[in-house]
């Protein structure tokens, strides 16, 4: 293995394994999706007899990709927070000593997010089936879904710590939670699209979220698309490229003053 | 691991830092000797920090130049990190994983393989008193252990420079003296060292040459010695029990130096010709018949050098005398 690629393997590494060593930073991400999907479950679950809902045999198998692409989107503040604590505890400067490539911290970062993301969608998967859920994509639909959320997991990852590297604040990391949920309720997450009217529903179509839920929520209730899922694929991956164009022009502003 | 030897591992040349309108080091230069401990020595917002993030690569200088083992700090920055190993203020260490597991994530920065990395750890966390606690995370390690751990972490690559930014500040006398122990060793094994400090002790126990900054400026330059000798004599003062003339113990003092005023009861005396004299007074007091309760020797301090080049005392000074009762 080349030094960079050591360098990325053990700094991906350290990032997954502190994520699980707190677990006070990961429980938000695993714990209010299934709270959402828990209550939700029980109390729309008539909803699905409205007519031009899709065809689901539970509320469950309707939310779980949102549930999937919720916990993607709660870690992602883990991530930047992580960040932010490196910085306000110098380690940041520690691992900057080093001879390393400037974006080794970053991509580090990046791919523990990555692994998290993936991880958790699998682990939510496993409580859904507990509850009954059935997944018309079978494995590979799961692989797909999984795949997606933790592709975003790791955009969202990389956008959260261009916010840490801006402001080196973990309290500013975590202001931006209330912009992300914002961002969820002006989507199809919990509601399909074809029963929204009005401004929300604009909202909504205009909400690239609506189509990436949309997207994973396809291999759950009709089965595997490989449509569906280039879809999600692209929208996953222009998040990820927003980040890391985000997250490296701030480390480059935070680095611009060193040698 | 190893850059090119060089007689001056760290050399700095009008080398500037400014914040905005704050010239926070206003020019210095420096000149450090290979196999050096260099101590620079200064009150808190003195310039120290700033002047070890530049030479460390952290902090691009705004004016001059610094060279750390041969290498430009702005042209060769990758050179001059694979050159040094750095303590930072406050042992920057994440307290989430093992000493082990910090010291195997440092080496694998430094390109260091696997079983260089397991013989090299092994040794130095026994080196620093850290093998029984290398696989507990660091955050219950005690301040001291974190900065002993820091000092490990900063060794695993052999630095031909070893910059020690406030090492022991906060620390206990035991914990202090152990990190002092092993800057002596290291030193003595031809490590350069360059360490900043506010404690003036510190500075006097290790450092074989001292720069006092102030401001941003270094205001005076020497060895321990040279430094002291420039403020001027020890002074001795002979405290005399109830009822022994004072003016009788004066005059024999008088043969001496130049007397002081001190309290009432006590007598000294500015030893022109050194602490060299103090067995010279004692037998003269002896041959005057007089009795005395105790004899101080206050040689100058470190602190008298600072007040002497600035006008004022440095935080935290505390004298270094000899006492003889």
């Amino acid at each position: 293995m080349s030094s960079a690629a050591q360098h990325y393997a053990i700094l991906s590494k350290r990032s997954i394994v502190n994520t699980f060593r707190q677990p006070i930073s990961i429980i938000p991400a695993l714990t209010f999706p299934l709270m959402f999907l828990a209550i939700n479950s029980a109390a729309l679950n008539e909803a699905i007899n409205l007519p031009g809902f899709p065809p689901v045999d539970s509320y469950l198998q309707f939310m779980i990709a949102t549930t999937i692409i919720q916990g993607a989107l709660f870690g992602s503040i883990a991530a930047g927070g992580d960040m932010a604590r490196d910085i306000e505890g110098g380690f940041f400067d520690r691992l900057y000593l080093a001879p390393i490539s400037r974006s080794s911290v970053l991509v580090g970062r990046v791919a523990g997010a990555w692994t998290v993301s993936f991880l958790q969608a699998w682990l939510f998967f496993g409580v859904a089936h507990i509850f009954g859920l059935s997944v018309e994509g079978g494995f590979a639909g799961m692989l797909a879904v999984s795949g997606i959320a933790s592709i975003v997991g790791a955009g969202l990852g990389a956008i959260s710590m261009s916010f840490a590297l801006r402001t080196g604040s973990a309290e500013a990391v975590q202001g931006s939670f209330p912009a992300l949920f914002a961002f969820l309720f002006l989507s199809s997450a919990f509601f399909p699209r074809e029963l929204m009217s009005g401004w929300f529903g604009d909202a909504a179509s205009l909400n690239p979220l609506s189509h990436l839920i949309e997207s994973a929520r396809h291999q759950v209730i009709y089965g595997w698309s490989v449509g569906e899922f280039m879809q999600g694929l692209a929208i996953a991956v222009g998040v990820l490229v927003l980040g890391l164009v985000l997250s490296g022009i701030a480390l480059r502003a935070r680095l611009a003053e060193r040698a | 691991m190893m850059g090119e030897p060089t007689r001056y591992p760290v050399v700095a040349e009008s080398l500037v830092r400014r914040f905005g309108k704050l010239e926070a080091v206003a020019g210095i230069d420096l000149q450090i000797g290979a196999g050096e401990i260099f101590g620079f020595l200064g009150p808190n917002g003195a310039g120290k920090s700033t002047t070890v993030r530049m030479l460390t690569t952290l902090l691009r200088p705004t004016d001059g130049r610094g060279l750390v083992a041969g290498y430009d700090v702005v042209r060769e920055a990758d050179a001059v990190r694979r050159s040094i190993g750095v303590a930072l203020q406050d042992a920057a260490i994440d307290p989430l994983m093992t000493g082990r597991e910090l010291i195997k994530l440092q080496a694998t920065l430094h390109g260091i393989g696997t079983a260089s990395t397991r013989k090299k750890g092994d040794e130095l966390l026994e080196r620093v008193g850290l093998t029984a606690a290398a696989d507990r995370r660091v955050g219950t390690y005690s301040g001291g252990m974190r900065r002993r751990l820091d000092l490990a972490l900063a060794l695993i690559h052999t630095p031909i420079v070893l910059f020690l930014d406030e090492p022991t500040t906060g620390l206990d006398p035991n914990s202090r003296q152990a990190i002092w122990d092993e800057l002596r060793a290291l030193n003595a094994e031809g490590t350069t060292v360059f360490l900043t400090t506010q404690y003036m002790e510190e500075a006097d126990q290790l450092a074989g040459r001292i720069a006092i900054i102030d401001n941003g400026r270094i205001v005076a330059d020497g060895t321990p010695r040279e430094l002291k000798a420039r403020v001027g004599d020890p002074t001795l003062q002979v405290t005399l029990p109830e009822g022994v003339d004072r003016l009788e113990a004066e005059q024999v003092l008088l043969r001496f130096g130049e007397p002081l005023p001190v309290d009432e009861g006590n007598v000294a005396v500015r030893l022109s010709q050194g602490p060299a004299a103090v067995p010279s007074v004692i037998r003269a007091l002896d041959e005057a018949g007089m009795v005395v309760e105790a004899l101080e020797l206050h040689n100058p301090t470190l602190d008298d050098v600072f007040q002497a080049a600035t006008g004022r005392r440095l935080e935290g000074a505390d004298h270094a005398d000899i006492q003889v009762s």
